[in-house]
C-alpha cells in the first residue's frame, strides 16, 4: 500500500512537471521573420477579465493582421510581432512579477496594467528594467515628471467628463447631477474627478456619496436613495460593463425619467443584452469603430478580431491604439526598439496618420495640458449614445 | 548519524540553498526575475506561517490579509508622513497589527470551525473598507511615490546601506525578504517546541479538556493570533517597499484565501509546511504563465491533484522514519 | 419605506434561496463549498444558452440548469470530495480542494462561455407600481421572487417528508447514529451535494433574467452566501432562509438609511455582522461550534 500511494505521488509530481515544461516549449513557435516581442501584462481571468481580455484580444488580432501580411520594418529588418501575455489577477504584487517576467523577456514595451493600484505598483520596476508601459489608469502621479515611463492609454475622466457635462448642460439643460460609484479605488477616484468638474462647470451635485459593492446582484435599493435627490443626470463613476446594464434597468425601473452616463467604453451588446431598450440613450465614451470615423482598416480590424476569437467587444474600440503607437515610433525611430531614451525623444516628436481614423487625424503623443509632458495616447473621443443595440455619436473631440 | 546532527545539517543545507545557491543560480542562469519571485514567496510565506499557528490552535484564520494590508499601511503612513524610517516601521507595522489582533481576537477567538474561518473573512473586507473611507490612508487613491528604503545604522555603524545607493535592488530586497523569512520561521519552530507549543497542540486536539486541566485557553489563544498577525503585519510592510504604494485592494480576499491554501497545500501537521506550500502555488502560478488562457485550467488541475494524492498536504510525502511536528 | 422593504424581501428569497445549498452540504458533509458560487454562474450560463441562443421556452433553460448542475455536483462529490474526505486527517483539507474546484470552475466558465457579462430577454414586461412610485417592482422580479420562495418551500417539503429528506436529515444530525440505523452515508452525500448543487443552478438561472451573469460573479457570491449562513446558524436549513432575509433586509435598509454616510454603508453592515457574530457565535439557530 505505502508503495504504491508513494508510487502515485511521484508519478503526480512528474506529469506536474512535464506539463509546465511542454507547456514553456510549446510557446517558442518557428517563424521566418525576426520576432519583436511586445509585452501585455494585465486582468484576464476572475471579475474583471473582460477589460483586460479585450485589451490583449485587440493586440493579438493585429499583430497576427501584421504578421499575415508580411510584418513590421523597423529599419532595415522586418519583424513579426508576437504579443507576450500576463494575466495579473488584478492583483498589485502580481503585476510586478509579469513586469519582471517582461524584463526577461527583454521587452522594453509593456500595455498595461488595467487599473491604478497596478499601474503604481509596477512604476519602480518598470524604471528599474527601462520599461515604458501604457496603463490604463488615470492617476496624474504616473503621467506627471518625475515620472516618465508611463503613457497613458486612454482618455482619462477628467478629460472626457468636462466635455461630456459641458455638452448636455447646453444641448439638455441639465442641471442637477448624482454620482454613484462602485466602492474600490478606480471608480471611487473617477467619482472625485468628475464631482469636481460638474461642479467647476456650476452644475448643482445632488448626491455623490451613494457606493456600491461590485457584487450586487440588484442595484434597486443602491439606486432608491439617489433618485430621491431627482437629478437630471446620473453619472456612473467608472463603471464595469457588467454593472451598468443592471444600473441603467434599476434606474429606469424606479421611474427615473432623466439622462445616464458615463465615462469609460461600453460593449453595445452587453447593454442590449443587460437592459435591452431601457438602455435607450445611455451616454458613454466609445472609440474608433464609431461608423462615422472608422476607415476600412479599422472595420477589417473589427472583422479580423471576430474571426479570430469568435465575437468583437466594443471596448477594444480604445485599446487597439497602444500596439500601433509602439509601432509607429519605432519606426519613426528605429534606435528606439531597443532604448526606450530614444523613445522617449521620438515621444515628442511623432505625427503619422491615423489609419482607422477618417479625415487628416494623426497618432500623435499628447497630455501637455493635463501632464505637463506628452505621456498619453492621442485618440479619438467619442462620445455616443447608445440607440437598439447600437452606438450612435453624439460629438468627437480630441485632448490636447 | 544521531537525529540532531541530522537536524543540524538540514538547517545548514537550507540556510546554503536560500542564501548562497538560489543567488548564484540566478546570476549563472541570467533569470533576473526570480529575484523578485522568490523575495514575495518569502514575504507570503512569514505571512502563510501566521495564519499556520492560528492553524495550530485549530482555528481556520481567512484574514491575514487585513493584518498585511494594516502593516504595509502603518510602515507607509509612518515613512511618507512622519519620516520614520522603514527598518523601524518594520516592527512597528507587526506590533499595530500584534495590538489590533489582540482587541479583535477578544471577542471573535471564542468562535470555532466555519465560524471563526468566516469571520475573519469578513474582516479582510472591513479591512479593505476601511482603508478606502479613512482620510490617513488617502482613500481610494492610496498611497503612491513611497521612497527606498534608507540606511539603517547604529552607532554611526552601516547595518544596512541606503537602497538608493545599492546598485541591484532586487537582490537586496530578496536578502532583507529571506532574512525575516528564516528568523520568522525559526521562531515559529521554537514556539511550536516550547511549552506553550505544546499547550497550543492540546488546544488544536480538546479545548474544553485543555481548560479542565488549568491551561488558560483565551490567554493562549490572543497570544497565538497575535504573533500570527505581527506575521502578516511585517510582511505587508516589506511589500510595501518593494511596490513603493499602496491601495485598499493591495491584500484583497483572494490573497487571505492563498495565505491559507499555502498553509494546506503544505501540509497542516508541519512547520515548513506554509513555505513549501507559498513556494508551489505562489511559483506554480508565474511559471504557467507562458501557457496563456490554459493557465488557470492548468493551475487549478494541478491543484485538485494535489489534493487528490496528497490530501495532507505536500510534506506529508518524506521519507519513512523522519518525523516533523506532528499533530 | 415600502420601496425599502419591497427591496429587501426580493433580495432575501433570491439571497436565502443561495444559501440553501451551501448549508445544506456543509451539513451533510462539513464541507464548505467554495466553489458554490461558481456553480451558481454555471448556472446561470445555461438557463442563458438554452434560452437566448438556442431559443428554447424558459422553462426548459431552468431545467436544463438544474439537471446539469446536479450532475455536476454528483460528479464532484463522487470523485473528489469522497476520496478527500476519506484521506485527510484534518477535514479542513477539503477547503483546499473546494478552492481548487473553484478555480477549476472559473477556468471552465472563461473557456467555454467568454468573459462578457450576459443577460436574457426579460421574461414578462412591465413595472408594478404601487401609489404613485411610493414602491415600484418590476413584475420580472416579483415573479423570480415567488418562483425562489416555491422553490425554498418546495424543498422544505421534500427534506420533511421524503425517505431521502429524512435521510438526509438523519445524517447532517448524527453521521454515526444515521449510519447504524442502516443509512447509507455514500448515497445520501452524494444525493445531498447534487441537491446541493442544483439549488445553486436554479438560482442562476432564475436571477440571469433579472441581473445577467458574467464569470466573475463566483467568487463574491461564494463570501454572500458564507454570510447568510453563518447569519442563521451554519448547517441549520430555517438558519439559511434566516441569514438570506436578514441579510437582504439589512442591505435594503442599511442603503437606504445610511445612504447619508456614503462610503460607509457596506463597512457598517460588515462590522455589525462581525458583532453579531461576536455576541452569538453560532448564529440564530446554529449547533453551537458547528
Amino acid at each position: 500500500m505505502f508503495k504504491r500511494r508513494n508510487f502515485i505521488k511521484s508519478v503526480a509530481i512528474v506529469a506536474m512537471t512535464t506539463t509546465s515544461m511542454l507547456a514553456a516549449g510549446l510557446s517558442g513557435a518557428l517563424a521566418a521573420n525576426e520576432i519583436l516581442k511586445i509585452g501585455f501584462v494585465g486582468v484576464t481571468s476572475g471579475p474583471a477579465a473582460a477589460w483586460g481580455i479585450s485589451n490583449a484580444r485587440s493586440m493579438q488580432a493585429r499583430a497576427a493582421w501584421i504578421n499575415e501580411t508580411g510584418g513590421v520594418k523597423i529599419g532595415d529588418v522586418t519583424y513579426d510581432v508576437e504579443i507576450v501575455t500576463f494575466d495579473d489577477q488584478k492583483d498589485p504584487k502580481r503585476a510586478i512579477a509579469g513586469f519582471e517576467k517582461m524584463a526577461q523577456e527583454g521587452i522594453h514595451y509593456v500595455v498595461g496594467p488595467n487599473v491604478d493600484d497596478g499601474a503604481a505598483a509596477v512604476r519602480p520596476v518598470a524604471e528599474q528594467n527601462n520599461i515604458i508601459y501604457f496603463p490604463y489608469a488615470f492617476p496624474k502621479a504616473l503621467y506627471t515628471a518625475p515620472a516618465s515611463n508611463a503613457v497613458l492609454g486612454m482618455v482619462a475622466n477628467y478629460q472626457s467628463g468636462p466635455a461630456i457635462y459641458k455638452y448636455l448642460m447646453e444641448s439638455k439643460g441639465v442641471k442637477k447631477v448624482a454620482f454613484v460609484a462602485a466602492n474600490e479605488s478606480d471608480p471611487l477616484s473617477q467619482r472625485e474627478g468628475g464631482v469636481a468638474a460638474a461642479k467647476a462647470l456650476g452644475l448643482d451635485v445632488v448626491s455623490d456619496n451613494v457606493t456600491y459593492q461590485v457584487d450586487t446582484t440588484d442595484f434597486t435599493p443602491v439606486l432608491t436613495p439617489v433618485m430621491r435627490t431627482k437629478p437630471d443626470l446620473l453619472v456612473l463613476s467608472g463603471v464595469a460593463p457588467a454593472n451598468a446594464p443592471q444600473l441603467i434597468r434599476a434606474a429606469r425601473e424606479l421611474g427615473y425619467q432623466g439622462l445616464i452616463s458615463t465615462e469609460t467604453a461600453q460593449d453595445a451588446s452587453v447593454l442590449q443584452e443587460g437592459a435591452g431598450e431601457l438602455a435607450n440613450g445611455f451616454i458613454s465614451v466609445g472609440g474608433a469603430s464609431t461608423p462615422e470615423i472608422a476607415t476600412d482598416a479599422m472595420k477589417e480590424f473589427v472583422d479580423r478580431y471576430t474571426k479570430m476569437f469568435g465575437e468583437y467587444n466594443d471596448e477594444s474600440n480604445t485599446k487597439v491604439y497602444a500596439l500601433e503607437y509602439i509601432l509607429e515610433t519605432m519606426k519613426a525611430n528605429p534606435a528606439s526598439k531597443d532604448d526606450v531614451a530614444e523613445f522617449k525623444k521620438t515621444i515628442d516628436t511623432l505625427s503619422v496618420p491615423n489609419i482607422y481614423m477618417k479625415g487628416d487625424a494623426k497618432l500623435q503623443y499628447v497630455g501637455s495640458t493635463s501632464f505637463g509632458q506628452k505621456r498619453q495616447l492621442a485618440v479619438p473621443m467619442v462620445v455616443n449614445e447608445y440607440k437598439d443595440g447600437k452606438f450612435e455619436t453624439l460629438f468627437i473631440a480630441q485632448v490636447d | 548519524m544521531s537525529y540532531k546532527n541530522q537536524q543540524t545539517l538540514g538547517v545548514g543545507a537550507f540556510l546554503f540553498v536560500v542564501f548562497i545557491l538560489i543567488p548564484w543560480l540566478i546570476h549563472v542562469s541570467g533569470r533576473w526575475d526570480f529575484y523578485y519571485t522568490l523575495t514575495s514567496v518569502a514575504l507570503l510565506s512569514i505571512a502563510s506561517g501566521g495564519v499556520w499557528l492560528t492553524f495550530y490552535i485549530g482555528r481556520i484564520n481567512i484574514g491575514q490579509g487585513a493584518f498585511a494590508l494594516a502593516g504595509g499601511y502603518v510602515s507607509a503612513i509612518l515613512v511618507v508622513k512622519y519620516g520614520v524610517s522603514f527598518w523601524l516601521t518594520i516592527p512597528l507595522a507587526g506590533l499595530f497589527c500584534a495590538v489590533a489582533a489582540v482587541l479583535i481576537g477578544l471577542p471573535i477567538l471564542r468562535l470555532r470551525g466555519v465560524y471563526f474561518a468566516m469571520i475573519t473573512l469578513v474582516l479582510t473586507e472591513v479591512a479593505r473598507l476601511t482603508a478606502l473611507a479613512l482620510p490617513i490612508t488617502n482613500g481610494a487613491r492610496g498611497i503612491s511615490s513611497i521612497p527606498l528604503p534608507g540606511e539603517l545604522s547604529i552607532f554611526g555603524l552601516t547595518i544596512i546601506p541606503d537602497f538608493s545607493t545599492i546598485e541591484n535592488v532586487k537582490l537586496a530586497f530578496y536578502y532583507v525578504a529571506a532574512v525575516l523569512m528564516v528568523a520568522s520561521f525559526a521562531a515559529l519552530y521554537r514556539i511550536v517546541n516550547s511549552r506553550i507549543g505544546h499547550l497550543c497542540r492540546s488546544l488544536q486536539q480538546n479545548e474544553e479538556l485543555a481548560s479542565s486541566i488549568g491551561v488558560n485557553t483565551a490567554y493562549l489563544r490572543v497570544i497565538a493570533y497575535a504573533i500570527s498577525s505581527f506575521m502578516g503585519g511585517i510582511s505587508g510592510a516589506i511589500f510595501v517597499a518593494i511596490s513603493r504604494s499602496i491601495y485598499p485592494a493591495s491584500f484583497p480576499v483572494k490573497d487571505s484565501i492563498d495565505f491559507m491554501l499555502n498553509c494546506f497545500l503544505g501540509g497542516l501537521g508541519y512547520v515548513f509546511g506554509p513555505m513549501l506550500g507559498t513556494l508551489v502555488i505562489y511559483f506554480g502560478w508565474d511559471v504557467l504563465f507562458t501557457t496563456g488562457k490554459y493557465q488557470l485550467l492548468i493551475y487549478s488541475s494541478v491543484l485538485i491533484l494535489l489534493m487528490l494524492f496528497l490530501p495532507n498536504g505536500i510534506l506529508s510525502l518524506r521519507l519513512p522514519g523522519r518525523k516533523g511536528v506532528r499533530k | 419605506m415600502e420601496q425599502v422593504l419591497a427591496n429587501g424581501a426580493y433580495l432575501g428569497a433570491q439571497y436565502a434561496l443561495i444559501a440553501l445549498g451551501l448549508t445544506l452540504i456543509f451539513a451533510l458533509m462539513n464541507v464548505l463549498n467554495f466553489a458554490h458560487g461558481q456553480m451558481y454562474v454555471i448556472g446561470g450560463f445555461v438557463t442563458y444558452t438554452v434560452y437566448a441562443q438556442i431559443g428554447l421556452p424558459f422553462v426548459v433553460g431552468l431545467a436544463a440548469s438544474a439537471v446539469t448542475l446536479a450532475i455536476v455536483g454528483a460528479l464532484i462529490e463522487k470523485f473528489l470530495f469522497r476520496p478527500v474526505i476519506k484521506k485527510s486527517v484534518r477535514e479542513e483539507s477539503t477547503m483546499l480542494l473546494a478552492a481548487g474546484i473553484a478555480f477549476f470552475l472559473d477556468a471552465i466558465i472563461l473557456l467555454v462561455f467568454g468573459e462578457k457579462q450576459r443577460g436574457v430577454p426579460k421574461i414578462i414586461n412591465g413595472v408594478f407600481n404601487y401609489n404613485d412610485f411610493t414602491m415600484v417592482m418590476p413584475y420580472d422580479k416579483i415573479l423570480v421572487g415567488f418562483l425562489a420562495i416555491a422553490s425554498i418551500i418546495i424543498f422544505i417539503l421534500y427534506m420533511q417528508y421524503s425517505k431521502t429528506g429524512r435521510a438526509m436529515r438523519a445524517l447532517a444530525q448524527d453521521k454515526v447514529a444515521a449510519q447504524l440505523m442502516g443509512v447509507d452515508v455514500d448515497k445520501y452525500s452524494m444525493i445531498g451535494f447534487a441537491l446541493g448543487a442544483m439549488l445553486a443552478g436554479v438560482v442562476g438561472g432564475l436571477l440571469v433574467t433579472v441581473t445577467g451573469i458574467n464569470l466573475g460573479m463566483g467568487g463574491p457570491t461564494s463570501i454572500k452566501a458564507f454570510m447568510m449562513v453563518m447569519i442563521g446558524g451554519a448547517g441549520v436549513i430555517s438558519g439559511a432562509i434566516a441569514g438570506g432575509f436578514i441579510l437582504g433586509m439589512m442591505e435594503a435598509v442599511g442603503l437606504s438609511v445610511l445612504a447619508a454616510y456614503g462610503d460607509i454603508t457596506y463597512l457598517a453592515i460588515f462590522v455589525s455582522l462581525m458583532v453579531f457574530l461576536a455576541i452569538r457565535p453560532q448564529g440564530l439557530m446554529g449547533k453551537p461550534w458547528g
